[in-house]
């Protein structure tokens, strides 16, 4: 059995529909490590997402195990943090009360509350915006408050759903940076969905690379790191083995949609 | 500025009273069949000096206060019930929806054999017709939120009762106070209606006691204020508060 932060082994999922359940993944045994920011790249309907709510504990695997710090996850918890791609941040909420809404639900007192909330504006740039509302924020924005909360409420593993495919280009380089230093100063296990190479290798320590539906796991890329913060667009872009390791995840990635 | 504003509101109605005054006196319109503004002004201060409207009025708006009250307390719960089951949800659709075909003057019939000419009968037909659809409206509110809310608070270490609270609620409310207003209108009618066969009191027992003495002008009074009442009602009271939510959130739903 595998060992890690989160270990899934053997899982496989079906979707019940009127026509019988369909296949949502192939067979998947993954590990993460402590401190580890996996992303997993696939193209689209793989069952990325499928893999991210089982472990989230949103739905509950057809078959295998997803472990978390050696238990079975059965349900969603508190040490588990999702970021989605869009529509999270509640609508009637403050950007403020929404980053402490996780503190609220544990009943952080109020001031240890605020200042992790300040802290948070701080390092996500929200200064200003604090008693804005989500509806009154461009999309970058809203994704940063996204964050912020999950972030605020201080989970040991964070998965990221696709969190800035529907964010502009500009915005999508700034936010990708800034989660770099975030993990890279708060050391949390991530697990990060993507379509995109350029992300996933930018981003991670370990790229998995899915297969089209049902998905399995075809390839594991380690991305070496030569510093220990966040990397940025510019040296990642002059880096030769950086843009190497990003050819071969493009090589995986189009063998499958050429397959498909 | 808002007496430019108020004018325009007035002037159709004023429009509309010089077309009635136009027909009656052009047209001589016996007053048998019609009575002139001035009569009907006259039959109003004559049933305000002597106590009447405030009497049957009174009556009339308890009855849909206490119905919206109800109906609100036992529908909204509902709505929730049922919006956060998805097979509950589906089952019953079909059936509110045939429901609300099926008007509460029609329930009357039944209604009266079983509760007799009582306020309980007039009650049990308003509350008929608000509580479908504050049912529905609030079904279809908690439906319409994003699941991604729901998940990121379950994912955040929320209790059910938290989600409800934080998620369900300022979600449906909007919602819900669109169902509560349509419900008023409904309601509003279906309690004239119920009032003019009960005749238990009401406006609508006013006008149809009217009718058996010939009483044109106090059948146009009562009209009138009935109008009036529900302007004031659905201004006054729902809403300022469908307003309140909506500016303050923003668009809800994208």
């Amino acid at each position: 059995m595998p060992s890690g932060k989160i270990s899934v082994s053997g899982f496989r999922h079906f979707f019940p529909t009127e026509g019988g359940p369909v296949q949502a993944t192939g067979v998947i045994d993954l590990a993460i490590r402590e401190g580890e920011f996996v992303t997993l790249v696939g193209p689209s309907g793989c069952g990325k997402t499928t893999l991210l709510k089982a472990i989230a504990g949103f739905i509950t695997p057809s078959e295998g195990t997803i472990l978390c710090d050696g238990k079975r996850v059965t349900a969603p918890g508190r040490e588990r943090g999702v970021v989605f791609q869009e529509l999270a941040i509640l609508p009637w909420r403050t950007v403020r009360r929404n980053i402490a809404h996780g503190l609220e639900i544990a009943r952080v007192p109020r001031v240890e509350r605020e200042r992790t909330v300040e802290r948070l504006i701080g390092l996500m740039g929200l200064n200003g915006f604090e008693d804005r509302y989500p509806h009154e924020l461009s999309g970058g924005m809203r994704q940063r408050v996204a964050v912020a909360r999950t972030w605020a409420a201080d989970p040991e593993i964070i998965l990221m759903d696709e969190p800035f495919s529907a964010v502009d280009a500009m915005t999508r380089l700034t936010l990708q940076e800034e989660l770099g230093r975030l993990c890279a100063t708060t050391r949390k296990t991530v697990f990060f969905i993507t379509h995109s190479v350029e992300e996933a290798v930018f981003l991670a320590d370990r790229v998995l690379v899915m297969t089209k539906r049902p998905g399995t796991i075809k390839a594991v890329l380690d991305v070496p790191r030569h510093d220990h913060g966040g990397r940025d667009w510019d040296s990642f872009t002059a880096d030769p083995e950086m843009r190497n390791i990003e050819e071969q995840v493009m090589h995986l990635v189009h063998a499958e949609r050429v397959a498909g | 500025m808002k007496l430019a504003r108020d004018l325009r509101i007035l002037l159709p109605f004023m429009v509309l009273i010089a077309i009635w005054w136009g027909i009656k006196d052009g047209a001589g319109v016996s007053d048998r069949l019609l009575a002139a503004p001035p009569a009907v002004w006259n039959a109003f201060v004559w049933l305000v000096t002597h106590g009447v409207l405030a009497e049957y009025a009174s009556t009339s708006l308890q009855m849909i206060g206490f119905a919206a009250l109800l109906s609100f307390a036992i529908g909204v719960p509902l709505g929730f019930a049922v919006g956060t089951n998805r097979y509950a949800a589906r089952a019953l659709e079909g059936t509110l929806r045939y429901l609300q075909g099926i008007s509460g003057i029609a329930w009357l019939p039944l209604a009266i054999l079983w509760f007799g000419f009582t306020h309980t009968t007039t009650l049990v037909i308003v509350i008929y017709t608000l509580i479908v659809p504050i049912v529905f409206n609030t079904m279809t509110g908690v439906r319409a939120i994003p699941e991604n809310y729901v998940l990121a608070l379950r994912s955040l270490g929320a209790s059910r009762l938290r989600i409800v609270i934080d998620v369900y609620l300022p979600g449906s409310l909007p919602s819900i106070v669109v169902g509560l207003r349509l419900g008023m209108g409904y309601g509003w009618r279906a309690l004239i209606a119920a009032e003019m066969l009960v005749r238990q009191g009401g406006l609508g027992d006013l006008i149809f006691g009217a009718r058996t003495f010939n009483q044109i002008d106090r059948i146009m009074v009562g009209m009138i204020v009935i109008g009036v009442l529900y302007i004031i009602v659905d201004r006054l009271l729902v809403q300022p508060i469908e307003s309140m939510t909506l500016a303050r959130w923003g668009v809800l739903r994208r």
